[in-house]
């Protein structure tokens, strides 16, 4: 009796997660099936099936503006954010000092923060600086949002990390920078990549902030998606969605790659 | 020139007090071990000498200068690490090499210099292999061979063997002492096991609570300690407590815990009524079948006539420990161990009814604080 009802929990467990991960997902294949819509109707199921509204995308000058746009804001985030969150983890882990145990809350209260509210604040702030609607402007509040997260993935990995190692690579003669290049960075190369994408990932989609920050020349793709949204429904932003999905998939799929080659080889270590 | 002195060092990590106040000299290629318990200070010590740790208070000098302030790829020393700390993303070649490369060699140059040094310890052939595939002992070459080939002034080994199984270790202990004497350098080397440091030492400094207790050739420690607690921690011995009931101009009597009184040393140093406990080193009583004369267990306590003591009890167990054999003789009470070489063949079994006696020379008295009492 007993196994019975075990049986039929787990089977309306199952049953009840399936039917979660399809309402996930959905919506992401309808996209995808829309972009390549025959219609100028953002409807599912499409009417026919064609690559015209790629055609229109690639035709636009706006999105191609806005893929730069995104492209040039992305890295910029992913390269400040991966060197002061890599930068912040190595100090506290390496040094253990009683600082940092202040600094940790200090560094996830930006993901605190609405989105709104830092979108607003920033704005201000910026115009008060000149940096209204510029490029590093909106690297700077990405950063805000980016920097802890990966801060949080290299202070995990520098926890795995044998200090030892690094004494070693100093007792023999390597200064810091020499001993972190050589000894340090072999060990913790592939949380960097990680922690890179998320990073990339984490500003290619964020909006709220850019929304604020973008003017017509620096407007990212989701904040272009959003304009054009509001004038017209066509499936050139599913097209758009399309390619934002397949990037972070891509990037998802790197990074597992990279900390699965990580933990194969701790393994072996 | 490569003799180190430590002045005052000490390092505290908040209230915590890891080393306080060492003096120390080390002489120019003499291997020293810094022995003692674990947290007692030596691996801090060490890295204060290799310049991984920086002193809170004191000065640091190797070959006359003055380091202190001297970051640790800046010193001209090497440390083999207690994991051997290899760089698993680099192979054995590499490894070795590195240190060469920091430095600034040429590739071929330091290639060959790398070889050369795994030839000498006999790695010769792993040169491509990944120290993750390595045993333990090669590991241990390996990490070896890293730290020579940087040619440094003092080499810092830090429990190099304590990883590696008994057999191994012995191995490699007479494989150091080679070394040591074929490179020629001063050798600082950390250990909690007694037995390594006997074996490997030109000089001992035993360390406890983050102090340096005392320092001095094997013998000379092991035979004069100048605490309780250097010798309880080199080597297993009997502590017996008592109060001196009388002293005359050679000897002073304690009367024991297990009723027998007992003739100590260090006459004109104790005085009656005070509390003394005196160790008795297994190694030197004798043991030997009771003659029937005193038969009464543990009461009775006699000269016999050379200067010592004897004290009757039973066997309450015997230990076979492979070259020696130990016996467990209850005094009436207090248990005695005795340790008598196998070859001494006694036949003494469980049960029977022995003597140990023992020279009053060979006791040592120290007082409740674990001072030592000396003979004038």
């Amino acid at each position: 009796m007993r196994l019975e009802s075990d049986r039929l929990g787990v089977a309306a467990f199952r049953l009840g997660y399936a039917t979660i991960f399809v309402a996930m997902l959905l919506p992401i294949f309808i996209v995808i099936a829309t972009s390549f819509s025959a219609s100028g109707n953002l409807q599912f199921p499409p009417e026919g099936f064609s690559l015209r509204w790629y055609g229109a995308f690639f035709a636009d000058i706006q999105w191609l503006r806005a893929f730069d746009n995104s492209f040039i804001v992305g890295i910029g985030t992913t390269v400040l954010a991966t060197f002061m969150g890599i930068t912040a983890a190595f100090g506290l882990e390496a040094r253990k000092g009683r600082l940092g145990g202040l600094l940790t809350p200090v560094v996830i209260l930006p993901l605190l923060i609405p989105p709104v509210i830092l979108g607003v604040t920033l704005l201000v702030y910026f115009s008060a600086l000149g940096l209204q609607s510029s490029y590093i402007g909106i690297i700077l509040a990405h950063s805000l949002w980016a920097t802890p997260l990966v801060f949080f993935v290299m202070q995990s990995v520098f926890q795995r990390f044998d200090w030892q190692l690094r004494d070693a690579g100093m007792d023999l003669g390597a200064n810091p920078i020499r001993a972190f290049v050589h000894v340090v960075l072999p060990n913790v190369k592939n949380g960097i990549v990680v922690s890179a994408l998320l990073a990339f990932i984490i500003s290619l989609q964020e909006f709220v902030m850019a929304l604020f920050l973008s003017n017509f020349q620096t407007q990212t793709i989701p904040v272009l998606a959003w304009n054009s949204l509001r004038q017209s429904l066509t499936p050139t932003v599913s097209v758009v969605s399309t390619f934002l999905i397949l990037i972070s998939v891509v990037g998802l799929a790197v990074a597992a790659l990279a900390m699965n080659i990580d933990f194969v080889a701790k393994r072996l270590g | 020139m490569s003799n180190i002195t430590l002045e005052g060092i000490s390092k505290s990590y908040g209230d915590l007090q890891a080393v306080d106040d060492v003096d120390l000299s080390i002489r120019d290629g003499e291997l020293l071990c810094l022995l003692g318990p674990s947290g007692c200070g030596k691996s801090t010590t060490m890295r204060m000498i290799s310049g991984l740790e920086t002193p809170t208070s004191g000065e640091v000098y190797i070959g006359g200068e003055n380091v202190t302030d001297q970051a640790a790829y800046d010193r001209d020393t090497s440390m083999v690490f207690q994991n051997w700390a290899l760089f698993p993303y680099k192979t054995v070649l590499e490894n070795v090499a590195f240190g060469l490369k920091m430095r600034g060699d040429g590739t071929d140059e330091r290639q060959q210099k790398a070889r050369d040094m795994l030839e000498r310890v006999h790695m010769d052939g792993y040169e491509e292999h990944s120290p993750t595939d390595l045993s333990g002992g090669q590991k241990q070459r390996v990490a070896l061979a890293r730290s020579l080939a940087v040619d440094p002034d003092v080499l810092l080994l830090d429990e190099p063997l304590s990883n590696l199984d008994k057999r191994l270790r012995e191995e490699m202990q007479i494989e150091l002492k080679d070394i040591h004497k074929e490179f020629d350098k001063t050798f600082v080397y950390v250990t909690h096991n007694q037995n390594e440091a006997f074996t490997l030492a030109d000089r001992i400094g035993i360390m406890n609570d983050g102090r340096l207790v005392q320092v001095g050739e094997p013998t000379e420690v092991y035979r004069n300690p100048t605490n309780r607690f250097v010798e309880e921690f080199l080597g297993d011995t009997n502590f017996v407590a008592g109060e001196v009931t009388d002293v005359n101009d050679q000897y002073g009597r304690l009367s024991t815990e297990f009723g027998a009184t007992i003739r100590v040393p260090a006459a004109d140093a104790v005085e009656p009524g005070a509390s003394f406990t005196v160790s008795l080193r297994p190694e030197f009583m004798q043991i030997r079948r009771s003659n029937g004369a005193n038969e009464r267990e543990g009461t009775a306590a006699r000269a016999d006539g050379t200067g010592g003591d004897t004290v009757v009890g039973s066997v309450e167990n015997t230990i076979y420990r492979g070259s020696s054999i130990r016996y467990v003789v209850d005094t009436g009470g207090e248990h005695l161990f005795v340790e008598q070489s196998v070859t001494d063949q006694t036949g003494i079994e469980e049960g029977e009814q022995v003597e140990l006696g023992w020279n009053t020379d060979d006791i040592l008295v120290f007082r409740p604080d674990g001072s030592r009492v000396r003979d004038e």
